[in-house]
């Protein structure tokens, strides 16, 4: 008993001296430091090549400051590599693959360095991404992260599976709720597929970003779900959408079990929840056409709003050089690489005149002109404390009420609601 | 080589400090240390935070273990792994005693017997969900199997059935240590007891309950606080094979949620309460288990 | 007669419903496309090596292989070294603090190392510098508690005799140790090392923690890693799969199936008699 004190009180020394220790005078420093950097990139395979290329342009061009990338996963596991990494102090000067999500929380670790504390930082966001980079302000109204790249959300149908169901191929009834119950019932009935589409019913916290939440945006015109502190979405909007895909799970035209595998590619489902990234994975794969989300009442295609699904790039604190990070995201971020980027893996980089800046592209490639267009009206996570636990509490109510047929939807929603908005006043 | 003064101050065999020294450093360092911050942060407003940023730490007694304990999807968890000890522990004592028995008196190809119900235990978790999603999916081949009779929802997506599937494949991959114990202290009955009982014409099955069971009454305690703790501390599992919890919270484990509220929302203070909770609650089991099982 | 005959089909089916699980994963990763009926137990067809190549261009198998068998032999190591010795003080010197150190063994593995992963991470990540490296990797497990145990429980086993002639000369702890208690314990290392080598082989968060660089990463993590993120971009995403897991199992099995004749019960049978 006695020595487990003594060890208490010595951890209880060690974490004070710690915090006291390091102070502004260390920031400053690293803030105009110039050298070699790690960075990191997530480990999807066309990211992989445009990361690489990039590296490899600046290094033969700045050859005493040093890029060395790294991979890390793309999947769930990469928040808490990313903040794991933060505590220990050994997180790498930018991460290629930062979710908004998680930004709040690398935040309140003082794990991020805010864009706006270099020379014209503020305005190098501002002016490549315009108005969408609002979303991204912390509360404190600075950018601790800079918008990248999005893949704004869609919906592709599997056009031979649409033809054996008796469908239009060329205009699908997918505008309405109605519609597209109707459309998912016909598929299922017909036996052109199991089912109509198939989210995943699992309940990690960022699942909800691919069935709820790009339908909500829809419908609500553009809300995110928590503006001004407040929880938005108990409401007629995001109570229509939760009724809506309760529809679907308790007709069966969802599956409530994960599939292991890709079901529109296996054709277990007629349709599925994309970004433009699937533009690639389905080449050969799946005769495909695209179509915005639905909404209760139908909207023109123009107007439609959809998720982001983005992912921007941190700038870490634990960064020894942080002028060259600072240099070296904004060469990342260039008109020429984000056109690489584009090119590459076809995902969205986030700017201003996207369609226009990149004509060409669009004129050879006229299938990501769709989603080029949707990216102008899309909707972020709110950046807000707590994002995290937030997002799995909405989860967890969603799974109960529209998945699993548990509890009402109505008392669903109002308890999310309630308690993001316990969470989200930072708690 | 030791004097009285040395010898009471640090017994009678001072080596012993100095061979155990390099184990109870380890010890201190990876052990005591990490758990004695994570019982302090059980007590406090905690976050991890980077290294050199000044950071609030108050005090807050007694408020993450009254969170915890008022938190449904926590409360969820602890039902959940006693529904798996309620079923894998029984299971486990007695299919390993019965094959570690069958083991025992096998002599013709005792080796690929004793391979095959070893093997699971060796291999991993991660190896091993892999196949059992894939038996276990609605398309899969136990469904296949049973056709008409297969649960609908299916298996892994039925809350009832989340959890005892889970039971089921930690109790089969875990068999193998188990039935080793048993193999060794049935190795340790004396051939004597078995002829005393043959001759009052017990054989058999009542050998069996009157000789072999008794017998390896040490071991059966072994095995049963050994399989309370690796149940209580089930992660994995509902990590992989449910994909983070199954069906609505069905088969979420104390760990699994000590990691989603620690790691994934960043909230240790919380976690570590949890934490303080299991482990304790571990001890009183395993304390109960012990006498009652040594009740003689 | 047909009592043994009964224990032994009963003991061959129990062995068969054992093995099941692996021998659907090595025909699945065989396999060109998933095949989930009856007759899918004995496919006839649709053989091919794809699902292997797949995971070898994109991951470097023999590299990873090799991590695996630097971090756990640096776990043995550790154990076998200094875990002998704890065991045999534990069991045959009498010092201060013996009884603690025998007590928090035991606590030892009761605790889930869940609760106590960041902290550990945050030591020896910031405090000692360890990341990307083998010794970042071993030192958590370096002495394995269960197997302090086994040499423990072993060295109180032995006949207390054989000591006593060499007391009696008037030998030192040290001489005793070293001529009579190492030479009798290389049945309780073999058992050791065989309950110590799964940890750290099929150990994955740890080291996927600590490491980012790919070139150190242990088989566990490249698989791990390659089953949950990249499969499901292979052309039969559940025979990558199945073909993932039997590269990873493979390694143990045949491991075991090579030294399994001494993964037996006589090393530990005294800690189970009392």
């Amino acid at each position: 008993m006695k020595s487990k004190f003594l060890t208490t009180s010595a951890a209880v020394l060690a974490l004070g001296l710690t915090a006291a220790c390091g102070g502004g005078g260390d920031a400053e420093n690293a803030r105009s430091a110039k050298g070699p950097i790690k960075v990191w990139l997530s480990n999807n395979p066309e990211e992989i090549t445009w990361g690489k290329a990039m590296v490899k342009e600046w290094n033969a061009a700045h050859p005493d400051e040093k890029v060395t990338a790294q991979e890390i996963p793309a999947g769930k596991t990469s928040e808490e590599v990313i903040g794991a990494s933060i505590t220990a102090g050994n997180a790498p000067c930018l991460v290629f693959n930062t979710s908004p999500a998680a930004v709040p929380q690398f935040q309140k670790q003082g794990g991020l360095v805010p864009l706006d504390d270099f020379s014209k930082g503020t305005e190098y966001v501002e002016s490549r991404s315009g108005d969408s980079a609002e979303q991204y302000k912390s509360p404190d109204g600075k950018y601790y992260q800079i918008p990248w790249k999005q893949n704004p959300v869609m919906i592709f149908y599997n056009k031979d599976l649409f033809k054996k169901a008796g469908l239009d191929t060329s205009k699908p009834p997918l505008t309405t709720y109605a519609d597209f119950l109707a459309t998912s019932k016909k598929i299922v009935d017909s036996g052109a597929a199991p089912s109509a589409i198939a989210p995943a019913p699992s309940s990690e916290f960022f699942q909800s970003w691919f069935d709820f939440y790009p339908l909500y945006a829809a419908e609500s015109g553009g809300k995110q779900t928590i503006e001004d502190g407040k929880a938005t979405f108990d409401s007629p909007a995001g109570k229509d959408v939760w009724n809506f895909w309760h529809e679907m799970y308790a007709k069966g035209y969802s599956p409530k079990e994960k599939y292991d595998g890709d079901s529109f590619a296996d054709k277990k489902a007629a349709m599925a929840v994309v970004g433009p990234w699937a533009i690639a994975v389905y080449k050969g794969k799946v005769d495909w056409g695209v179509a915005p989300v639905p909404t209760k009442d139908g909207a023109a295609p123009g107007e439609v709003y959809s998720f982001t699904d983005a992912k921007n790039i941190g700038l870490y604190s634990a960064c020894k050089n942080q002028q060259t990070a600072w240099d070296l995201l904004k060469f990342a971020t260039s008109e020429e690489q984000d056109g690489k980027l584009l090119e590459t893996t076809g995902q969205m980089p986030i700017r201003t005149d996207l369609a226009t800046t990149y004509a060409s592209y669009f004129q050879k490639h006229p299938e990501y002109k769709t989603f080029a267009d949707q990216a102008s009206r899309t909707v972020e996570v709110p950046n807000v404390p707590n994002s995290v636990e937030i997002w799995q509490n909405i989860r967890d109510e969603y799974s109960s009420s529209v998945i699993f047929d548990k509890t009402p939807v109505d008392d669903a929603i109002s308890k999310a609601a309630a308690s993001a908005n316990d969470l989200a006043s930072g708690s | 080589m030791s004097t009285p003064v040395t010898q009471r101050i640090l017994g009678r065999h001072p080596l012993g400090l100095l061979f155990a020294a390099p184990y109870a450093v380890f010890l201190a360092m990876v052990f005591a240390w990490p758990l004695a911050l994570a019982v302090w942060m059980s007590f406090h407003d905690y976050f991890f935070a980077a290294p050199g940023v000044p950071v609030d730490r108050p005090f807050v007694g007694l408020d993450n273990y009254v969170t915890v304990l008022g938190d449904p999807d926590v409360r969820r968890s602890f039902v959940n792994v006693g529904i798996f000890l309620l079923i894998n522990v029984p299971l486990t004592v007695v299919l390993s005693l019965v094959l570690a028995a069958g083991l025992n008196a096998a002599v013709r190809a005792r080796t690929f017997l004793r391979v095959s119900y070893y093997v699971p235990y060796v291999t991993a978790s991660v190896a091993l969900v892999a196949v059992w999603l894939f038996l276990f999916s609605s398309g899969g081949l136990v469904n296949e199997i049973l056709g008409p009779l297969a649960p609908s929802p299916s298996w892994l997506v039925n809350a009832k059935a989340a959890m005892p599937v889970i039971a089921l494949f930690v109790t089969w991959k875990q068999l193998g240590l188990f039935i080793l114990l048993y193999l060794a202290a049935l190795q340790a009955i004396p051939r004597d007891l078995y002829d005393a009982a043959a001759v009052d014409r017990a054989t058999g099955l009542r050998a069996f309950w009157h000789v072999t069971v008794p017998g390896v009454r040490p071991a059966t305690t072994l095995v049963v606080i050994l399989a309370t703790i690796t149940g209580a501390n089930l992660f994995t599992e509902p990590y992989l094979l449910t994909n983070g919890g199954g069906p609505d919270g069905a088969s979420t484990s104390p760990v699994f949620v000590m990691y989603q509220k620690g790691i994934e929302q960043g909230n240790p203070d919380t976690a570590a309460a949890i934490g303080v909770v299991l482990v304790v609650a571990v001890l009183l089991i395993s304390l109960v288990n012990r006498k009652l099982l040594e009740r003689d | 007669m047909s009592r043994t005959f009964w224990t032994r089909t009963a003991l061959f089916l129990g062995a068969l419903v054992f093995l099941f699980p692996f021998y659907y994963m090595l025909v699945g990763s065989f396999q060109k496309t998933p095949d989930t009926t009856v007759r899918g137990i004995f496919p006839t067809g649709g053989w091919t090596l794809d699902n292997y190549t797949d995971i070898n261009s994109r991951v470097n198998l023999l590299q990873s292989l090799l991590n695996s068998v630097i971090v756990t032999s640096g776990v043995l190591l550790g154990t076998v070294v200094f875990g002998v010795l704890a065991g045999y003080a534990l069991a045959r010197l009498h010092f201060r603090g013996r009884g603690t150190l025998f007590a928090v063994m035991l606590l030892v593995q009761i605790i889930p190392f869940q609760l106590l992963i960041i902290p550990i991470y945050v030591m020896i990540v910031r405090s000692y510098g360890l990341a990307d490296s083998y010794a970042g990797m071993i030192l958590p497990f370096a002495i394995n508690s269960t197997a302090v145990f086994v040499f423990r429980q072993f060295f109180i086993g032995l006949p207390d005799d054989l000591f006593s002639a060499a007391m009696l000369d008037g030998a030192s702890e040290l001489r005793i140790m070293w001529s009579i208690a190492i030479p009798l314990v290389r049945p309780a290392i073999l058992t050791a090392c065989l309950i110590t080598f799964i940890g750290p082989w099929n150990e994955f968060l740890w080291p996927f923690l600590v490491t980012k660089n790919q070139d150190l990463q242990p088989l566990a993590v490249t698989l791990a890693n390659y089953i949950s993120n990249i499969a499901g971009r292979a052309t039969n995403p559940f025979g990558a799969i199945l073909a993932g897991a039997v590269v990873l199992a493979a390694p143990a099995v045949a491991l075991f199936v090579v030294f399994q004749k001494h993964f037996t019960a006589t090393e530990i049978s005294s800690g189970v008699k009392g």
